[in-house]
This record gives structure tokens, C-alpha cells and sequence, in this order.
């Protein structure tokens, strides 16, 4: 009988949970690791989406309707994700924004489909999740070789016409090097260098040496920022000027204590930038709401991106009217169409993947502080 | 009164058999009334019952503390999708690979630990979970694809039909769990099960008897291990990617408590468990972020009220019809 009681009063709980949303709204689903290893990401991104679609609603909401967003978590792994997907696909959310993992993405990711709901992903890089020809997903943030495009691009804005590449054969970073080398070359960019380091030596003179004899105008280094510190700092040692651009393994303020200010200062390197640094008017107003409300501002780009995703199907809603997914992906697919996000202009290739950059050039100011530079 | 033991028993065995009926039929006409979402947390409930089942055979019945049973379970998923994305072998086909090589390497690594008592036993599988866990994110051998895992694995086809959907799924699962049951009901009540029985309550009395203890705890522990291969290689299949973060530490912690807390050596204790364990976070969603802390409470209180599990192993029974039932 108690026990008959307990479960009864357990079911009535879960439904009320489930039926408060009757009321004529539009529900947009949030699949984030609330739990889990990943968690702080998870809450970040739900404080971030719940606080976007509380203004959304205070300006009147989408197409007249107030809108919802319901939250499922996906624990930061693939079996209960695709348990949060089989969720919110029964719910009858027109779209889903997330998730941060790759794998926990991609076990999610054809129940999505299948049930033609839209996603946008937020933290997953993986370059495969876009190649399957995925009709309703998309992604906020950059692949896993954007990195080497954008780096290939900055560095070819910078006027350089000589570049020696040095990587230190981690896959990552071997990865990064083959990139960059493949589109600098294919661009015309003399490549005078390309080979490893052997990472945890503590003596770089030697490979130095070889490298100032390339006679480059800039070196690209795709490894870590313990190794670049003491090449840093060796290279002042050597009386060599020339400047160095980094990847986003560089990006630690340990780099500036390993080198010293003097040899860290005019080091460039590409990263996502941190949420306090993005130029934008409207991002800043956010955060700010955003660190009156919670105490502290979002720790990473990846739970800004989610924000984004939200903003994406929003406008996209309110562009087209409806909420019909297969225009909603016509119209974002278009690539026509610049969204205005959390980070910068939001627009989507044919993939799903999103142009315009996420990666930001910093350089290393006379006081050992990373300063976002211009585009 | 000693005539009306046995009596007793069979009305008692009557409403267990017709009870028991009831509820396998709901369970199977279940997908039918419920949604996808429902019928996939079942599927998650058969993958667990399949890994609780076999973690019983090792923990229950063996009465070997094996904490690290997601390794086996990792071990047979990987050797699955390496062998269907790589090899091209049909997933049903690498079912029983996928078990045979979990079953080898729970062997290579029961031999020379299997002496340890209790909780030194316990220590070494949570270290050995670690370490299998740890070597697929650092893409051993260059085979396990390192934290993104093995993408890509193939539906099982069964007769040229491709199971696809979950209600589809739901009969291949629990199919398996049936014969899993039905499998380790009759191996219960042979002379392996009893020998192991003895040797769990009193290792030296057993070895007394004549039963070659450590050849029993052996096999038990390769048959436990080579079933949650085999579960892995149908979790592997169902979710068509396999990465390291499915087979945590606290995968083998979840075996663990769903054995202990349903009652270990009862195999409808242990698949009980596996519904209140797995089915109760999904039950909790409502309460969001709180669910994880509502679903601890409920197994604390369930351990408090319950401390020798929900359904604890009773002694065996020779008379009546309590000899068939599990």
C-alpha cells in the first residue's frame, strides 16, 4: 500500500513536470551534461540559454508565442544521451541546441534526424559529425581543422611569404602542421621548414640553429606552450628576431612565467577567445546580466556558443515564420543569412558548419598579457 | 506441520510462476503502449540486466569482488566495432567473438589474481578498469580511435532485416536477456552452481569436499566476463559509436550496486535491481539537475530498509517446485 502511495505521488510528480508546457508556447530542447565530468560546461550552458530565452520572452516572446526551453540531460555521456535525444524528440521540441561532446553529439545525432528536429551543436568539434550529410544539424562551434585555415590565413594577411612549420608529432599537433602546410603551399607560401621537436628536452638550440638557417620570415608552431616557452626564451638568448605564431595548445599564462616577459613579448597565437574578451556591445550588456545573476561570468566559449545556437534558431524562427524544420535548415543552410550572436555574426555553409571565424589572434604584450588583436 | 511445508510451497510456487507469467508478458507487450523514449530506457535496462546478470555469476554466485567489470564490457564493445568497421565481419557474427575475446582476457587477467581474498581482489579489477580505460583514450595499438572512440558500427541484420528503431532493438535486447536467464537459471542448479555455492559460504570446506576451487572461481569469472563482452557488443550496435567515457569507473561501480542492492545470487533480485537503478534516474528527470542527488537518497533508504539486497539468495530447497524456480 506505502509503496503503491510512494510510486503513485513519484508518477504525478513527473507528469506535472512534463505538463506545465501545455500552455501554447514553443518548445526548444537544451541537451547539456548537467551531470558528469562535464558539468560546470552543462550549467553554464543552461544559465546561458535559460537567461537569452528569459529576454526573449520579455520582448514578447517568437511569432506570439512565449518560448520554452526544455533542458534534458545527457550526463556528458553517449548511452544517457541518446536516451535525453529519445526525450526530447517525444516532446515535441521544434529544435535542439547542443551538446558539448563529440561522441555524446554523435549518439544523439541521428535520433535528431530521424525525427527531423533541428540541432545545433555547441562544443562538438569532430570534422566527421558535418561530413554524414546530416540534413538538420549544425554546429556553433569551429571543426578541428579550422584552426589550421584560419592560421593559414592570418599569416598570409601578415604579409608573410616565407614560413618555417614546427610541430612536435603529437597527433594534434602534427594534424594543425599538416593543415597549415597543405593550404599555405596551395596558396603559393614558400614552406623553408617543416619538422618536430622531441617534446620534454629542455635544450632547443640545436633545432634553432637549423631553423634560422631556413632564413624565415615567421615561424608557425603548432605544439605545446611549455616547449615554446624555453624556444621563446632561447631565441631571445640567440639575438633571433624573428616573429612567432602559435596554435591554440600556446594558450596558457604559464607560457609568459616559462619565457620571461621580455622573450614572450610580440608572440602571436590563434585561440577561441575567453567570454570577457569578445568585442561586442551585445555580448558585453549579456555577460553583464549574465554575472549579476550567477555571481561569475561564464568560464568557457563553448557555453557562449550554446547561447549562440539558441540565437540561431530564434532568428531563424522569426525570419521565416515558422517553425517548420526543413525551412528553418533551407533558410540557414542558405548562408545568406547573417545572424547577429554572442560571438560575432553567425552564418552556416551547405555542411552545417559555421563560417565566419571563431579564432581570434592574440598577442603578448610587453607585460606578459594576452591582448585580442583587431581583425 | 512437516507435512505442510511442501503444501504451502507449491500455492506459493503457483502465484510465483503466475505472477512471474504476468510480468513477462506486460514487459513484452510493453513497446507497444509506451513511446520511443520508454522503450529505449528499457533497452537501457536490458543492457544492464545482461551486464548485472553476468557480474552476478562473478560477485554473486562466485562471491568474487570484481569491481571493474566495465573493462570486460569495454573490451567486448571494442572488439566488435573493430571487427565490423575494420573487418567487415556482420555485428551478430562478431557476438560471440566479441564474447569469446572478453572471456580470454578476463582469464589472462583472473589467473594470477584469483587467490586474492575479498577486497584485495576488489582493489586489483578497479585497477585493471582504469588501466583498459585509460589505454582506449590513449588509442592502443592505434585501433581504439583515442577519445572519439570507434564511430560508424553497423546494425545488427537479422534474415536481411536491419534493426533500426528502439522497439526493434527491445526485442533483440531482452530477447538476449531471456536466454541469458533462462541459461544462468539452469547453471544455478547444476553441479557448477553448487559447487560454487559452497565455496562462496566456506572456501575451505568446499576445497574439503573436493571441489577444485580455483578452477571454479575461474570459469566463473571467464563466463562472467565473456557475457558482458557480449553485451558490449550489442550496446556497440545500438549506439553505432563506442568512446572511453562509456566504460568509466562508474559503469562498474553501477554493476556493482544494482548486484548488491537487488540481492546478489538472485537473478530476479539482480534484474529488479537493474529497473530501479537504471530506470529510476530516468523516472527522477523531472527534478533536472537534482535528479542524480534524488536517485542517491531513494538507494540509501532501499540499502537502510533492505541490507542483504531487495531479493536476497535464499538457501537452496529441495522440495516441491522451489528447485525450478530461480
Amino acid at each position: 500500500m506505502k509503496r503503491t502511495v510512494v510510486w503513485g505521488l513519484t508518477w504525478v510528480m513527473v507528469l506535472a513536470g512534463a505538463g506545465l508546457g501545455l500552455a501554447d508556447s514553443i518548445k526548444i530542447g537544451l541537451m547539456a551534461p548537467v551531470t558528469g565530468s562535464w558539468a560546470s560546461e552543462g550549467e553554464d550552458m543552461k544559465h546561458i540559454v535559460n537567461l537569452l530565452a528569459a529576454e526573449l520572452n520579455a520582448k514578447g516572446g517568437l511569432l506570439g508565442q512565449q518560448v520554452e526551453v526544455v533542458l534534458e540531460d545527457d550526463g556528458g555521456d553517449p548511452r544517457t544521451a541518446s536516451l535525453a535525444a529519445q526525450r526530447l524528440a517525444t516532446q515535441g521540441v521544434k529544435a535542439v541546441i547542443g551538446t558539448y561532446g563529440s561522441s555524446v553529439t554523435e549518439a544523439s545525432q541521428s535520433i535528431y534526424d530521424e525525427s527531423s528536429i533541428l540541432q545545433v551543436a555547441n562544443g562538438s568539434t569532430a570534422i566527421r559529425l558535418t561530413e554524414k550529410g546530416l540534413k538538420y544539424f549544425f554546429r556553433t562551434c569551429p571543426r578541428d581543422d579550422e584552426q589550421g585555415r584560419v592560421a593559414a590565413q592570418t599569416i598570409q594577411k601578415m604579409g608573410f611569404k616565407k614560413v618555417a612549420i614546427l610541430h612536435d608529432n603529437t597527433s594534434y599537433a602534427k594534424g594543425l602542421a599538416d593543415e597549415g602546410n597543405a593550404l599555405l603551399k596551395k596558396d603559393g607560401v614558400q614552406i623553408v621548414f617543416f619538422d618536430a621537436l622531441t617534446p620534454g628536452e629542455r635544450d632547443f638550440t640545436a633545432i634553432l640553429t637549423k631553423l634560422k638557417a631556413a632564413k624565415p620570415d615567421v615561424v608557425f608552431f603548432t605544439g605545446y606552450f611549455p616547449e615554446l616557452g624555453l624556444i621563446l626564451r632561447q631565441k631571445k638568448e640567440m639575438n633571433w628576431p624573428v616573429p612567432f605564431i602559435g596554435g591554440d595548445a600556446t594558450n596558457n599564462p604559464d607560457l609568459v612565467k616559462i619565457a620571461g616577459k621580455d622573450a614572450a613579448a610580440g608572440y602571436y597565437f590563434l585561440s577561441p577567445p575567453v567570454p570577457q574578451d569578445l568585442p561586442y556591445e551585445k555580448t558585453k550588456a549579456f555577460l553583464k546580466s549574465y554575472t549579476a545573476k550567477h555571481g561569475a561570468a561564464p568560464g568557457s566559449i563553448w557555453a557562449v556558443l550554446a547561447g549562440d545556437g539558441f540565437l540561431t534558431v530564434t532568428e531563424a524562427i522569426k525570419t521565416t515564420k515558422t517553425t517548420d524544420p526543413t525551412k528553418l535548415a533551407a533558410f540557414l543552410h542558405g548562408g545568406k543569412q547573417k545572424i547577429s550572436g554572442l560571438t560575432g555574426e553567425i552564418g552556416f555553409n551547405a555542411k552545417g558548419d559555421r563560417v565566419g571565424e571563431v579564432y581570434r589572434v592574440y598577442r603578448v604584450d610587453a607585460g606578459g598579457n594576452f591582448v585580442l588583436q583587431a581583425k | 506441520m512437516g507435512f505442510q511445508q511442501p503444501v504451502t510451497n507449491m500455492t506459493d510456487s503457483k502465484y510465483k510462476i503466475a505472477g512471474f507469467g504476468a510480468l513477462i508478458l506486460l514487459l513484452a507487450v510493453s513497446p507497444l503502449f509506451l513511446n520511443a523514449y520508454w522503450v529505449d530506457v528499457l533497452n537501457s535496462v536490458g543492457l544492464y540486466a545482461l551486464l548485472a546478470l553476468s557480474l552476478n555469476v562473478i560477485l554473486g554466485d562466485a562471491g568474487l569482488y570484481n569491481m571493474g567489470h566495465a573493462a570486460f564490457f569495454a573490451v567486448g564493445a571494442y572488439a566488435a566495432a573493430y571487427l565490423n568497421t575494420q573487418c567487415g565481419l556482420p555485428i551478430l557474427w562478431a557476438l560471440p567473438v566479441s564474447g569469446i575475446l572478453a572471456g580470454l582476457f578476463g582469464l589472462l587477467l583472473a589467473r594470477p589474481v584469483i587467490h586474492l581474498r575479498g577486497d584485495y581482489l576488489l582493489i586489483v579489477t578497479v585497477g585493471v578498469g582504469e588501466i583498459v580505460r585509460i589505454a582506449l583514450i590513449n588509442n592502443l595499438f592505434g585501433i581504439t580511435g583515442g577519445p572519439n572512440g570507434i564511430f560508424g558500427i553497423a546494425r545488427p541484420e537479422l534474415f536481411g532485416f536491419r534493426i533500426r528503431r528502439p522497439l526493434e532493438f527491445f526485442y533483440l535486447i531482452w530477447g538476449f536477456v531471456a536466454v541469458t536467464v533462462f541459461l544462468f537459471a539452469r547453471l544455478k542448479n547444476s553441479r557448477f552452481g553448487r559447487a560454487l555455492d559452497c565455496l562462496r559460504e566456506d572456501p575451505i570446506a568446499a576445497e574439503g569436499s573436493g571441489i577444485n576451487t580455483g578452477r571454479y572461481q575461474l570459469l566463473a569469472f571467464m563466463l562472467g566476463a565473456a557475457w558482458a563482452g557480449m553485451a558490449g557488443c550489442l550496446y556497440a550496435t545500438k549506439m553505432t559509436i563506442i568512446s572511453p567515457e562509456s566504460f568509466s569507473f562508474w559503469e562498474s561501480v553501477l554493476i556493482f550496486i544494482i548486484v548488491i542492492l537487488g540481492g546478489a545470487g538472485n537473478i530476479s533480485g539482480v534484474i529488479l535491481g537493474t529497473f530501479l537503478i537504471i530506470g529510476l534516474p530516468e523516472l527522477f528527470r523531472g527534478f533536472a539537475s537534482a535528479r542524480m542527488w534524488v536517485f542517491g537518497l531513494a538507494m540509501m533508504i532501499m540499502m537502510v530498509f533492505r541490507t542483504e539486497g531487495i531479493l536476497p539468495h535464499r538457501p537452496r530447497l529441495f522440495k516441491g517446485l522451489d528447485r525450478l524456480l530461480p
